[in-house]
C-alpha cells in the first residue's frame, strides 16, 4: 500500500515536473518567437568602446565614409554607346531615389563632376546629362573621360568596356528586403548587350549574414535526424532517444528564449550555441541511459525506481562537476571584448545548466512516467562485443605506453608548429565558394576598377589649415603613389587629387602641372575656386572645414587581412615624415575595423583558453582533492585545443569568429569526458580489488558512454560537410575533429596517465587499510 | 533674373504703398508682387560675413567687401575677399541679366594673377559651399509661381501673411516654398523650401533687419538645411546705399587691383 502510494505520488511529481518544464519551454518559445531578432549588421559585433572603433566611427562620420554597393555595367565592345550610357544614367537616378542612398553618396559617370578649363576659364560640369545622340558626341565624352584622371580607371574601366556606379550606404540600412530590391533593380538592367555585376562590402556582408543562417536552417534538421538515427542505433530505445533529443531541444529553446527575453539579438556566432548544446545534451542522455540500462541488466529484478535512484546517485557527482566546470569554461569567454562572444559564452553556460537540470529532473521523470526497458539479449552480445574491443584497446594501450607518449608528443609538436602558422582572416569574401557569383563579380570589379574594398587613412594635424601646406600635400601624394605600387592597391583618392587636377586644367592641360601647387595661397585659391564653381560637398569627403583633418581613401583588391596589412605596412612608413609636420596617421573604415576586430577575437580566444585551462585545473584539483588529477584531467583539453589550432594552421584555415569559438567547444567537450572518466575511475577504485580492474571497468562503462557520445555527435556534424556554405562545412569538420581528439585524448593518454601516476590509489589504499 | 543681391534674399525695403493695409481680397500673388517690387536702391555696398556651419558645428568664415549696382537689364556685382588671409584679394564678379540669359561670372586669383571666367551650368548649385543656391540669392519673379495666401500669422511679434508658392515649372528644384511676409514692411521674415519629394529641405530666417538710408535692409539671415543639418549665416555691416558707384568699378581691371 505504502509503496504504491509513494509510487503514485512520485508519478504525480514527475508528471508535474514534465508539465512545468513544457510550460516553461512554451513560454521561452513564445518570447523567442515574439522578440527574436537576427543581427546582420556586422558593426554591431564590434566593441563600441575600443579606441580603434571609436576613432573609426568618428572618422566615418567626419568624412561621410560609407561602404559602397558597386554596380558595374559591362558592354562587350565599349560603354560609349547610347544604350549603356542610358543604363548608367538610369541606375544612378534609380539609386538616388532609393531611401537608403543620399544624392551625394551615388557616384558614377552620370553624377561625376568634370573639372575642365583653359587659360581663360574653369568649368565644373557633368560628363553628360542627356546621352549624346551623335557619334561625335560619344567620341567627345570618351575623350573627356580619358583626359580626366579623377574618373578614368575609377568609374570607367581602362579598357572602356565597363562603367561603375558606386552607392555608399549606412551599414544598418541593410535588410533582406533591401538586398532583394537592389538585386532586382540592378539585374533589371541586365538585358540587351550589357552585363550587370553587383559587388561591394554591404552585399558581401549581407549575403553572408543571410546565407549562413539560411544554410544552417536547412542543415540542422538533417543533422538532428542523423543524430536521432545514430542515437537510436546505440541506445536501442525510442523513448530514450526521443527524451534525449527533447532535452537538447528544450535547453536550446531556454537559452535562446532567455536571450530574446533580455532583448539580446541573435548574432551569427550565437548559432554556435546549439552545436555545443547538442554535444552536451546527447552526452548527458547517453550517460544517463547507459547507467540506467546497465543497472537494470545487472539487477534483473529491480524496479525502475531503484534503477533511477542508483543512476542519479552515481551520476550526480560527475555530471554536476562536469556541468559546473564546462560552464566555468564558457563563462571565461566573458573576458572577450567582443559582445557577441560574451553572449555566446554566457548563454551556452546557461544552456549547459539547463541540460544538467534536465538530465537530473526531466530524464528521470520521463522514465517514471513512461518506463524504460534496457536493451536485451541481442544488444547484449553487441555491447559485450564492444566491451571486449575496449578491453583489448586498454590492454594494447597499457602495454604500449611509451608509444602512446611518443605519438602524442609528435602530434603535439606538429600541432605547435601548425599553431605558429595560424592566421586571422577578417575577409568576408573568403567565406564563399571560389566559383560563386559573389566571388566572380568581385573579381570582375577588381580586375576592371580600383578595388571592391577600401581603407581610409585619416590624417590629423594640430594646426588649422595644415592641409593647405604644399609640403604636407606632396607627402600625401607620395604616400598615395607608393601605396598604389602594390598590386593589391588599385587606386587612391584625396585632396591632392583635386589640387593636381585643378593645377593641370588651369595650365592648359599641361601634364607638367599635374602636381601639387607650389604655394599655400595657390592651394587655398584653387580650393576656393572649386567651391565657387563645383560641388563643394565633394570636398567634405577629403578634408574638413578647418583643413586640419584629411581623409585618403585607398581601393584594395581584397578584404583579407594579408591585403590590408600589406597596404598598412607601406602607409605606416610615412608616419615619421608626417610626424615632422605635426600630422598624425590613423586608420578607419570597415575593412580596417574588421582587421582589428579579428585580432581582438584571437586575443580574446587565447586569453579565454588560458583562463579555461587554469580554471579547469584548479576546479579539478579541488573537486578530486588531487593536484595530479587536476593536471591529468587538463590533458585531453590541452591536446584538443592544440590539435584544433594546429590543424587550422597546417590546412591554412584562417581563424575567424566561428572557427575561433570552436576551441571553446573543444574545451567544453574535453572537460566533460575527462571528468566522467576520472570520477568513475575513482568510484570503481573503491569497489575494485586492483587499479587495473577499476581501469578496465571504467573503460567498459564510461569509455563506452564517451565513445557513443562522440559517435553520435560526429556523425551528426559530418552532415555539415554537405553544406553549400563553406564556413558551415569548416564548422562541421572541425567540430567532428575536436570530438574525436577529445575522445582519443581521454581514452588513451589521459587513461594511461591516470593509471601510471597512481592517481587516487594511495588514498584509496589508505582508506581500505583503515 | 536678378541674381545675388545678398541682402535682397527675399525682399527688401519698404515701399510706401506697403504701409497701407491690404483689403480683404488680398491674394498671395499681390503679396509677392509687393515683396518683389520693394525698392532696393540703385547701388549698394557693404561688408559681408559668410559663416558656414556644418553638422558637427565646425565653422568656416569668410569676409568680403561687396559692391552691387542695379541697372535696367543687368545687376552687376563685385566682391573682394578680406579673409581668410590666404585668399585675400581674390575677387569675384557677377553680371546677372534680367532677360533670363546665363549669368557671366569671373574670378581673379591673386596667386595665378589672371582673371578667369567660371561657369556653373546649374542655378540649383550652391553658392560657395553655402546653403544658398544661386537661385535662392536672386529674386524670383512672382510670375514664375502660383501663389496662395494660406493664412495670416504673428511670429516674433510681427503680423505676417503666409504665402505658399508652387512653381509653374514642375522640374524646378523646389516643389514649393512657404513665405512669411511682414504686413508692415513687405519684408519676408521666414521661408521654408520643400524638396521635390515634398519634404522640408531648408528654412530661411531673418535674424536682424533695419531701415538704412530709407531702405529696409536685412542685416543677418540664416539658411538652415534641415536634411543635412548644415547652416549658413550671412550678415552685412557698413551698408551704404546710392553712393553712385561708377560702372568702371565692375571691370576685370578692378578685379585685379584688389581693395
Amino acid at each position: 500500500m505504502k509503496k504504491t502510494n509513494r509510487n503514485k505520488n512520485l508519478k504525480i511529481a514527475a508528471f508535474a515536473a514534465v508539465i512545468l518544464i513544457f510550460i516553461a519551454t512554451a513560454l521561452f518559445a513564445k518570447v523567442l518567437a515574439e522578440n527574436a531578432r537576427m543581427e546582420t549588421n556586422l558593426d554591431e559585433y564590434m566593441p563600441r568602446d575600443h579606441p580603434a572603433f571609436i576613432y573609426s566611427d568618428q572618422a566615418e562620420e567626419w568624412f561621410n565614409i560609407k561602404d559602397g554597393i558597386l554596380i558595374a555595367v559591362e558592354h562587350r565592345e565599349s560603354i560609349y554607346n547610347p544604350s549603356t550610357l542610358e543604363k548608367i544614367k538610369q541606375i544612378s537616378i534609380g539609386l538616388i531615389e532609393m531611401p537608403q542612398f543620399e544624392e551625394a553618396d551615388v557616384m558614377s559617370l552620370y553624377t561625376a563632376d568634370n573639372i575642365i578649363g583653359s587659360e581663360y576659364d574653369l568649368v565644373v560640369t557633368s560628363f553628360y546629362t542627356e546621352v549624346p545622340g551623335t557619334k561625335e558626341g560619344l567620341e567627345k565624352l570618351r575623350k573627356d573621360v580619358r583626359d580626366n584622371e579623377m574618373v578614368f580607371e575609377r568609374i570607367v574601366s581602362g579598357d572602356e568596356k565597363a562603367g561603375l556606379i558606386i552607392a555608399g550606404m549606412d551599414s544598418d540600412a541593410f535588410t533582406q528586403e533591401f538586398y532583394n530590391d537592389i538585386m532586382d533593380f540592378a539585374y533589371s538592367f541586365a538585358n540587351g548587350e550589357e552585363n550587370i555585376y553587383v559587388a561591394g562590402r554591404p552585399i558581401v556582408e549581407g549575403t553572408m549574414a543571410l546565407l549562413g543562417p539560411a544554410d544552417m536552417k536547412r542543415m540542422v534538421p538533417v543533422v538532428l535526424l542523423v543524430i536521432a538515427i545514430v542515437l537510436y542505433a546505440l541506445l536501442r530505445s525510442l523513448r530514450a532517444s526521443i527524451a534525449t533529443l527533447l532535452g537538447v531541444f528544450i535547453s536550446t529553446v531556454w537559452a535562446f528564449g532567455l536571450m530574446a527575453a533580455l532583448g539580446i539579438p541573435i548574432y551569427s556566432v550565437t548559432t554556435m550555441i546549439p552545436v555545443m548544446l547538442i554535444a552536451i545534451g546527447v552526452a548527458y542522455g547517453i550517460y544517463f541511459y547507459n547507467h540506467l540500462g546497465r543497472y537494470k541488466l545487472d539487477n534483473r529484478d529491480t524496479t525502475d525506481l531503484q534503477a533511477l535512484k542508483y543512476t542519479l546517485k552515481i551520476l550526480w557527482k560527475p555530471l554536476s562537476m562536469a556541468a559546473f566546470t564546462t560552464m566555468v569554461g564558457f563563462l571565461s569567454l566573458l573576458s572577450s571584448q567582443v559582445y557577441p562572444i560574451k553572449y555566446f559564452g554566457t548563454f551556452t553556460a546557461f544552456g549547459i545548466f539547463t541540460a544538467f537540470v534536465l538530465a537530473m529532473i526531466f530524464l528521470p521523470a520521463a522514465v517514471i512516467l513512461l518506463g524504460f526497458s534496457p536493451p536485451k539479449k541481442a544488444r547484449k552480445s553487441n555491447s559485450s562485443g564492444l566491451l571486449s574491443i575496449l578491453n583489448r584497446l586498454t590492454d594494447r594501450l597499457l602495454k604500449n605506453k611509451r608509444r602512446v607518449y611518443i605519438v602524442t608528443s609528435v602530434i603535439i609538436i606538429i600541432s605547435i608548429a601548425g599553431l605558429t602558422r595560424v592566421w586571422i582572416n577578417s575577409s568576408f569574401l573568403d567565406n564563399f565558394e571560389k566559383d560563386s557569383d559573389i566571388v566572380q563579380t568581385d573579381a570582375f570589379v577588381n580586375e576592371k576598377f580600383g578595388g571592391t574594398s577600401s581603407l581610409n587613412v585619416i590624417l590629423e594635424s594640430g594646426n588649422e589649415d595644415a592641409f593647405k601646406d604644399p609640403d604636407i600635400l606632396k607627402l600625401i601624394d607620395r604616400m598615395q603613389t607608393e601605396a598604389t605600387k602594390l598590386p593589391e592597391v588599385g587606386n587612391s583618392f584625396s585632396l591632392a587629387d583635386y589640387l593636381k587636377r585643378m593645377n593641370k586644367v588651369m595650365n592648359t592641360d599641361d601634364e607638367a602641372y599635374f602636381t601639387i601647387p607650389e604655394s599655400r595661397e595657390m592651394v587655398a585659391q584653387y580650393l576656393l575656386l572649386y567651391e565657387m564653381s563645383g560641388d563643394p560637398e565633394n570636398l567634405d569627403q577629403v578634408v574638413n572645414y578647418h583643413y586640419d583633418r584629411a581623409n585618403v581613401t585607398f581601393q584594395l583588391k581584397g578584404d583579407d587581412s594579408r591585403t590590408i596589412n600589406a597596404a598598412l605596412a607601406v602607409i605606416e612608413k610615412f608616419t615619421d615624415d608626417f610626424g615632422k609636420h605635426d600630422v598624425k596617421i590613423n586608420f578607419a573604415g570597415s575593412g580596417y575595423k574588421a582587421l582589428v576586430f579579428t585580432s581582438l577575437i584571437l586575443e580574446g580566444q587565447v586569453m579565454s583558453i588560458g583562463i579555461s585551462l587554469i580554471l579547469v585545473f584548479i576546479l579539478l584539483s579541488i573537486l578530486f582533492r588531487s593536484i595530479k588529477a587536476g593536471l591529468i584531467g587538463a590533458v585531453p583539453i590541452t591536446i584538443t585545443a592544440l590539435i584544433s589550432f594546429g590543424v587550422m594552421g597546417i590546412l591554412n584555415i584562417p581563424l575567424s569568429t566561428t572557427t575561433a569559438l570552436l576551441s571553446s567547444i573543444a574545451i567544453g567537450i574535453g572537460i566533460d569526458y575527462a571528468i566522467h572518466f576520472i570520477q568513475h575511475y575513482r568510484m570503481n577504485l573503491q569497489k575494485s580489488a586492483t587499479g587495473v580492474k577499476a581501469l578496465y571497468t571504467t573503460m567498459g562503462q564510461t569509455g563506452k558512454a564517451i565513445l557513443y557520445n562522440a559517435v553520435v555527435v560526429i556523425s551528426g556534424f559530418l552532415v555539415l560537410l554537405f553544406s553549400v556554405f563553406p564556413p558551415n562545412r569548416t564548422l562541421g569538420a572541425l567540430v567532428s575533429m575536436n570530438m574525436f581528439t577529445s575522445l582519443a585524448g581521454t581514452l588513451s593518454v589521459m587513461m594511461i596517465l591516470l593509471f601510471t601516476f597512481r592517481v587516487f590509489r594511495s588514498e584509496t589504499l589508505n582508506q581500505n587499510n583503515k | 533674373m536678378k541674381t545675388l543681391t545678398l541682402i535682397s534674399i527675399i525682399l527688401l525695403a519698404a515701399s510706401f504703398s506697403g504701409l497701407q493695409p491690404l483689403n480683404a481680397q488680398t491674394t498671395g500673388h499681390e503679396v509677392m508682387e509687393k515683396v518683389y517690387h520693394n525698392p532696393t536702391g540703385d547701388d549698394m555696398q557693404s561688408e559681408l560675413t559668410m559663416t558656414l556651419i556644418n553638422a558637427r558645428g565646425e565653422r568656416r568664415t569668410r569676409e568680403l567687401k561687396q559692391f552691387i549696382k542695379t541697372e535696367d537689364d543687368v545687376e552687376k556685382k563685385i566682391m573682394f575677399f578680406l579673409s581668410p588671409a590666404d585668399v585675400r584679394n581674390t575677387s569675384f564678379m557677377n553680371f546677372s541679366y534680367t532677360d533670363g540669359s546665363d549669368d557671366d561670372q569671373w574670378i581673379y586669383l591673386p596667386a595665378l594673377r589672371r582673371v578667369r571666367r567660371i561657369s556653373s551650368d546649374d542655378k540649383s548649385d550652391y553658392f560657395m559651399g553655402s546653403d544658398f543656391t544661386y537661385d535662392d540669392l536672386g529674386e524670383r519673379h512672382p510670375n514664375e509661381d502660383e501663389h496662395v495666401l494660406i493664412k495670416e500669422e504673428t511670429i516674433d511679434g510681427h503680423d505676417c501673411y503666409v504665402v505658399e508658392s508652387t512653381p509653374k515649372d514642375s522640374s524646378y528644384m523646389y516643389s514649393k516654398t512657404v513665405t512669411w511676409v511682414m504686413k508692415d514692411s513687405y519684408l519676408g521674415l521666414k521661408r521654408e523650401f520643400y524638396d521635390r519629394n515634398g519634404d522640408l529641405l531648408k528654412v530661411l530666417s531673418i535674424k536682424e533687419f533695419d531701415q538704412i538710408d530709407g531702405f529696409w535692409t536685412i542685416l543677418e539671415t540664416e539658411m538652415h538645411n534641415v536634411q543635412r543639418n548644415h547652416r549658413t549665416v550671412m550678415s552685412i555691416k557698413d551698408v551704404e546705399y546710392n553712393t553712385g558707384i561708377p560702372d568702371s568699378q565692375f571691370t576685370e581691371r578692378m578685379m585685379t587691383r584688389g581693395l
